[in-house]
Formats: structure tokens, sequence, C-alpha cells
């Protein structure tokens, strides 16, 4: 992400919010937060606490963000944002959390005729691969929860789709036949399969590494009768480092109403 | 084979709790950003770094990056990162620390360097790295910043030490670690005290293969791996040579320890042209020169070593000033000093006196007005230092001091008046550490350090990535004196300019005779008579390249790259 694509990013990220923005310059913005958006990044709840005991008004912070220092004022004072920057890190997460779960529907244009929409799952998903080495893969399944069709790659096909938090006029709703947690179990026998089935070269290797570590820290105590605490955290700290797991987190997904011919 | 496969089940509980209360539901463009932020934080292979897509205005050069590399893919954080002088390591710390970074793996951040470079770290890291890191200037900053530079003196003490001690630290980095090579030391115990979770540990003097060095670096990186430390030494001591040989302590240190050398890198580095420029000493300074020199034969009047002959005996090559100064010393720190001593210490001052030139000051002019550009002075004595300012200034040159006893401030202070407005930086030893100085391609060495490693740090201040000239030493040396001996010896037979510094590392490893200052103070300190000091620098010289023809032939112990 380079810096100009973080400014676009958190000038999104702070109007999606409801958040105004005061000023919008070269290499920085001034935002006036909202209530909502102070108590989820200013981290200072005995504050709010405080404010809701005693009645008083509320006065949320503003923040001025840095994202480019070449280019903003010079004397302007405020936080430097960069890409690993733990500021933004918590508004990645922040994004993350307060998107993680969403209803939707396709805005279809026919006028006049009732629409019958159908009910999908549809679940962002990140692959883990990790050992001492990380790899993480990006999916995204789409789960028809009437017929059961599954679907890769089911973001892209959303956006390129009008979608509206509002059921549109004209339609209506097929309920489910799938129950979504039994989707939900589907979706993830369909990865347990998946991976299955790869090749895991690369966990072999992993484990060549740690046992020749391991063997590394053995000779070292070799001629230690009792084996110390240290040893142990010694070896425990090798295990964290090298043993392979892949790990699946569902980044956010939700429900997804469309027309027949959507997908 | 079968990988444990971890589902995260957290997410649906919530999801359908949110399907029976309906709601709330997300906003679609916080849903298209969060999956943006997602495809951003991904790291699509095993191998390879994130941060220099992240970094526009960086080009690191491919060893820089390949250490980096090392660092997150194979050694876990855990690292000496011990490339040359002037390689780069900052880049290297640099790059390691964005990367840990962006993998959000690492947020409180404390990073250890001598006073004279924390304002340049925190600098470099800001502009080269995008990263907001603060430099300690109020006791507060420890707990409110998540990236602190700062010098090792200063989070030592109280009140610094305890606050420090109560903050985890994911990344800690140090620079010129090599000061931790000891264990009884202050700053180990500080060091090894901290809560840490990867610890990078930068120096420019890779470990010598002596056990103890290794034992207490590793041990700060990875406490408890080594064993315990008893059962270690009572192995590893038995057989001192065992070392070279012992093929886990090898293994352990390329798992902890990068270095790369200049002619690894494959860059291109300037030329370094090495002058010796011989001075006569009129006959004032010949006389006190060879007063300073009988004190050898006067018994034990000083009732000290040969050291301190010696050191008037340097002293005497540099300046009268530095001579006078430590007759003065002398004299004030003896107790009840005999009338004998003191009519000694007059007789000597009373030479001293009579010294109205200085044949190096004069050469030095010569130099200067000659060079017409920038120019850097080193000596080992701050009475020389201010001599030399002081004459420098009767010739309307003017120049600015440098010692390592500087505040940081000072310090930069100091660097910018030199690249900005005057031609000349005069140092001493202390200060030659920790500077950079690339913008100068001009070295004089007005007297020479005993210690070949200060030498190359000396050097390294100005011959280091971004130096786009050759580089030009001139080294003064006195005729007939102490200082033409070592000359001749170290800097000639051996031509130790030429060399880089790794070369001489390994040399030296690999001889196992320690340092090479303490072997000239024996020559010179303990020999009774011209021949048998010659003698015996022959003797060293031989060593020396002994070691050297060896060298061609064996593999390097530790150069960290298998």
């Amino acid at each position: 992400m380079q810096q100009q694509e973080i400014h676009n990013f958190l000038e999104k990220y702070f109007q999606s919010n409801h958040c105004e923005i005061i000023e919008n310059g070269p290499g920085y913005l001034i935002v006036q937060l909202s209530v909502e958006m102070d108590k989820e990044l200013m981290n200072r709840p005995f504050y709010w606490h405080y404010l809701e005991k005693t009645g008083g008004i509320a006065n949320p912070m503003r923040l001025t963000l840095i994202t480019d220092s070449q280019k903003a004022p010079e004397q302007l004072k405020g936080e430097h944002i960069h890409f690993g920057s733990p500021r933004l890190h918590q508004i990645f997460e922040s994004t993350k959390r307060l998107a993680g779960y969403i209803r939707l529907y396709e805005n279809h244009k026919v006028n006049q005729q009732q629409v019958p929409l159908l009910p999908w799952l549809g679940l962002n998903v990140k692959i883990s691969y990790q050992c001492d080495r990380k790899r993480d893969l990006f999916h995204s399944i789409g789960l028809q929860l009437i017929n059961g069709q599954m679907v890769e790659g089911f973001y892209d096909h959303l956006q390129n789709m009008q979608l509206t938090p509002k059921i549109p006029d004209y339609s209506f709703t097929l309920s489910p036949l799938v129950k979504p947690r039994s989707g939900i179990t589907r979706i993830e026998n369909y990865f347990r399969q998946q991976l299955d089935q790869e090749d895991h070269s690369w966990a072999k290797a992993a484990i060549e590494r740690w046992n020749k570590d391991l063997k590394l820290l053995d000779h070292f105590y070799e001629e230690v009768e009792e084996k110390s605490e240290n040893y142990e955290t010694e070896k425990q700290a090798l295990k964290e480092q090298y043993e392979p797991k892949i790990n699946i987190s569902i980044i956010n997904g939700g429900l997804f109403y469309l027309t027949e011919k959507a997908i | 084979m079968t990988v444990q496969i971890e589902f995260d089940n957290t997410w649906q509980d919530e999801f359908i709790n949110r399907m029976e209360q309906d709601g709330p539901w997300g906003n679609w463009e916080l849903f298209k950003l969060a999956v943006e932020v997602e495809k951003h934080l991904v790291i699509p292979e095993f191998e390879g770094l994130q941060a220099p897509n992240h970094l526009s205005g960086l080009t690191p050069l491919p060893h820089q990056l390949e250490v980096a590399k090392q660092v997150v893919e194979n050694m876990n954080g855990k690292a000496i990162l011990a490339d040359e002088v002037g390689l780069g390591k900052t880049i290297e710390a640099g790059l390691v620390l964005k990367e840990y970074m962006i993998r959000g793996l690492v947020k409180k951040v404390l990073i250890l360097v001598p006073a004279s470079l924390v304002t340049q770290w925190a600098f470099e890291l800001n502009t080269k790295f995008y990263i907001p890191a603060m430099t300690q200037r109020k006791s507060y900053v420890w707990e409110q910043a998540d990236v602190v530079v700062s010098s090792i003196d200063t989070a030592k003490r109280n009140p610094h030490r305890d606050i420090i001690f109560k903050q985890d630290y994911d990344l800690i980095i140090i620079d010129e670690a090599h000061k931790l090579k000891n264990n009884k030391t202050k700053n180990y115990e500080f060091v090894q005290n901290l809560k840490k979770k990867f610890c990078l540990l930068l120096t420019a003097t890779p470990i010598q293969n002596r056990i103890e060095e290794i034992f207490n670096l590793v041990s700060l990186l990875k406490p408890g791996h080594l064993g315990n430390e008893s059962a270690f030494f009572e192995k590893y001591r038995r057989d001192s040579r065992s070392l070279q040989d012992d093929e886990h302590l090898k293994e352990l240190v390329n798992k902890v320890m990068i270095r790369n050398r200049r002619s690894d890198t494959g860059i291109e580095w300037t030329k370094r042209q090495v002058e010796t420029i011989a001075i006569e000493l009129t006959k004032e300074e010949r006389d006190l020169y060879e007063s300073v020199t009988n004190l050898r034969n006067e018994g034990d009047w000083l009732g000290s070593s040969q050291f301190s002959v010696m050191t008037l005996q340097r002293e005497a090559c540099s300046s009268r000033e530095a001579v006078f100064y430590t007759l003065k010393n002398m004299l004030q720190r003896k107790e009840n000093p005999s009338q004998q001593f003191q009519d000694q210490i007059f007789s000597l001052i009373k030479k001293v006196e009579a010294v109205t030139t200085n044949s190096k000051g004069k050469k030095a002019l010569e130099l200067i007005q000659h060079i017409e550009d920038k120019v850097i002075i080193f000596t080992e004595y701050r009475a020389t230092q201010l001599y030399l300012q002081w004459f420098l200034k009767q010739h309307g040159i003017s120049s600015v001091p440098f010692r390592g006893g500087f505040k940081r401030g000072k310090k930069d202070w100091m660097r910018e008046l030199f690249q900005k407005n005057v031609q000349v930086l005069i140092a001493t030893e202390a200060g030659g550490e920790g500077i950079n100085l690339q913008f100068c391609n001009h070295i004089i060495n007005f007297d020479l350090p005993w210690n070949p490693m200060r030498l190359e740090q000396r050097i390294g201040r100005i011959h280091r990535l971004g130096q786009e000239k050759d580089v030009k030493i001139y080294n003064f040396a006195t005729m007939n004196t102490v200082e033409e001996h070592i000359l001749k010896l170290l800097y000639e037979k051996i031509e130790l300019f030429e060399k880089v510094i790794g070369d001489l590392d390994d040399i030296l490893t690999r001889l196992e005779f320690g340092n090479i200052e303490e072997h000239l103070i024996d020559i010179f300190g303990q020999s009774s008579t011209e021949g048998e000091m010659r003698i015996k620098m022959d003797n060293l010289t031989a060593m020396i390249q002994f070691a050297e023809e060896m060298k061609g032939e064996q593999v390097h112990a530790a150069t960290g790259n298998s």
C-alpha cells in the first residue's frame, strides 16, 4: 500500500463511518470523529463512562492524520500513518470488525413484476499456511441456500452488482432450505477436502528444519543430567516456531439475496 | 502427509445471533474496504518480503534485502547482523522492523544506539521507512510512543530503567552490540532483563571465535539455548581449540549471525588511496621525545608501568600539549611526590616549553590548504585536538571538534556545521564511532591507533555506502620514533590500509593470539634492545602473514551465509 492508497483508504473509512472530514489536503486529513468512532478508536472508556454518568456534553476528538510528511504543512501536528503503523492496524481491525456481518439485496431494475430473490451465504476466507514461514490465500465462497450450489470467487461476482441494504420494490425473498449453520459447515468441509488433497511438502520441510534445530538444542544439553526449565521453554519455543498447521479464518460474510440469473 | 487444520468457529455464532436479531448489519462500503485491507495484508508466498512493496522511496541493495529475508524467514527475528562497517546495517534493521510491523507482529519497539546516532536513526526510520520513531527526550516517552530510539546509557539509568522494565517489547534493536560481549557489565545485565520477543544485535565486529562471546551473545537472543552456563564452559573450555572444529557451534553461529563483506556485495566500492607522510621532528621535538624515551632506563621512578612511558612517547609524537597534559596529571595524582620525582617532571616540562613548533601541525596545515576540500583529522589526544583547532584558526581555517563525550545534540550540530560551514573536523578516538561523514573523502591520521580495528572504524566513517569519490588517507609518521615502527609493521608490511576489516578479523581470530595492541605494548615496552624489538616485530609480522596464507585455504568459520 503506497502512501496515496493509505490516504484514500482513510478517507473512505471515515466517510463510510459518517465522520466529517474537516480538511483533506495533500498528505494529511483532519477528521471530526463521531461519538461512535471516538469510542471505537480513541480508547478512552473512562471518559465516556464518566460522561454517561454525569450527563455532560459529548466532545468527541478530532484526529489529524499525516499520510505524507513531505507534502503536509510543516507545522502540522498529527499522527503519521504508514503501512505497518499501529494506528493503521487498529483502523484495519476496526474495518473488519465493523463490516464482519452483512445482509444485502440485489437492486434489480425489473419493474412491475414480483421478482424472487434467492438466498446466498457468502464467506470471505483467509487460509493461512503456517510454520516458521507463512503464506495466506484469499478465498471467497458463495453457497446458495436452496439448491446447495457452491461458487468460488463469489466476491468478484458481488462487486459487479448493484446491492442495497433494503429489499427493493417488487421483490420477495425465498427462505433458505439449508440452514446457515450447516451452510457454514458445508463450506468448512469443502475447504478441508481441498486442503487434504494438496501437496504439503512445505510442512515436511518445516518438520525437517524443526528436527534439525531440536538436535542442535539437544546437543547442548547432552551432558546436563537434569533437563532444566530452560530446556523445556526452548523446546516449546521451537514447536511454536516450526509446527506446521493451517488456519482457516473468516474475514467477513453474510447473506445475499440475488436474482436467479445473478450468478 | 496430513496437516492439522483449524477452522475458526467464532464467526458463525455471532452470525447466527445477528440473523435472529435481524442485525445489525455492516455497510457495503466498509465490507469492501475490509476485503481490500485483507488482500493487502495477505502474504502470498512463503518466501519473500512485503516491506519493499510499501516503501516507494527506498531501493534497498540486494545484500540488504537478503539479510532481512534471512532474519524473517530463517532466524525467527533473533539475529546478530554483523556486516562490515558501512554496508547499511541500519537499512537492514529497518527492513526487518518494517516487515514485522506490516505483518502485525511488532508494535512496541526499543532501539538502543550510541548517543551520536540517536537522531540519525530516528530520522532514517521516519523518512525512509515511514516508521514514526521517537527520540527519547522525556521519561514518559517510553510508555507513550511505540517506537523509541535512545542511547543505552540513558536507558539503563533510573528513572528510565524502571519504566522500561515494565514494558513488553516486541522487538529490540541494539546498535554497536559488540559492547555486550561481556556478561558482567551493567549494559549486558540491562539488555538481558528486557522483555523481548524479537531481537536484533548490530555490530561491525563479528563474534570472534571466543567461546564466551558466543555464549553471551547467543544467550541474549535465545536464553537457555546453550544449556547451563557452567556445563557449557566445562565442555568447551577444556579444549579451547575444539571451538573451530565444533560443527555444532559453527551451525549455531550460522543460525544467529549474518555477515556480509564488502567483497560479497558486488557493489563497486570507491578506492582507498593511502599515503604515508614522513615527518621530520625539529631539534627540540626530538629532544623531548628522546628524554621521554630515556625514562625507561631510569628504573622504577614512576612507580608505574612501561605503559606510562609509552604513552608519553606516543604523545611526544603527537603534540607537546599532549605530553604536558599527561605530565601535569602525573604530578597532581601522585601523593606526596618525592623531590626527585618533581624534578624529573619539571625538567621534562622545560623540554616541552622549549618546543616552539609542531612539525605535524605544519604539515597538516599545508595539506589542508592544498586539498581545498573537507578534511577529517583524527588524533588520539584531546590536548592535540585543542591545539590543532587553535593552530588552524591562526591560519584562517575554522574547524569543529568532535568527541565521544559530546551530548547527542552537540554531535548532531558539529556534524552539520562540518557539512555546511567549515572545512575541517577534528575528532578524537571516541568520536570515531557512530558518525557518518560520507560527504567527506579525506582523512588525516595525525597519529595512529595501535588497534587496527579502531583504524578501520575511523576509515569506515567516510568509506561507506554513499561515498562517491575515492577515499584519501594520509598517515603521519614521525621518523625514528615508535610511530614509524608501528607504521612499518602494521601498515606497510601487512598492508592493513588496503585491507578491509573482515579480512583482518578472520586473520586475528585464526591466530588466537588476542589483541594486537597488547602485543605491541609488549614489544615496545618490554624489549631491552633495538635488536630484540626488531626480532619480536618480525615474529609478529610473520605470524600475521602466516595466518593470512591459511585464510586462503580455509572456509570462514563464521560467515553466517550458509
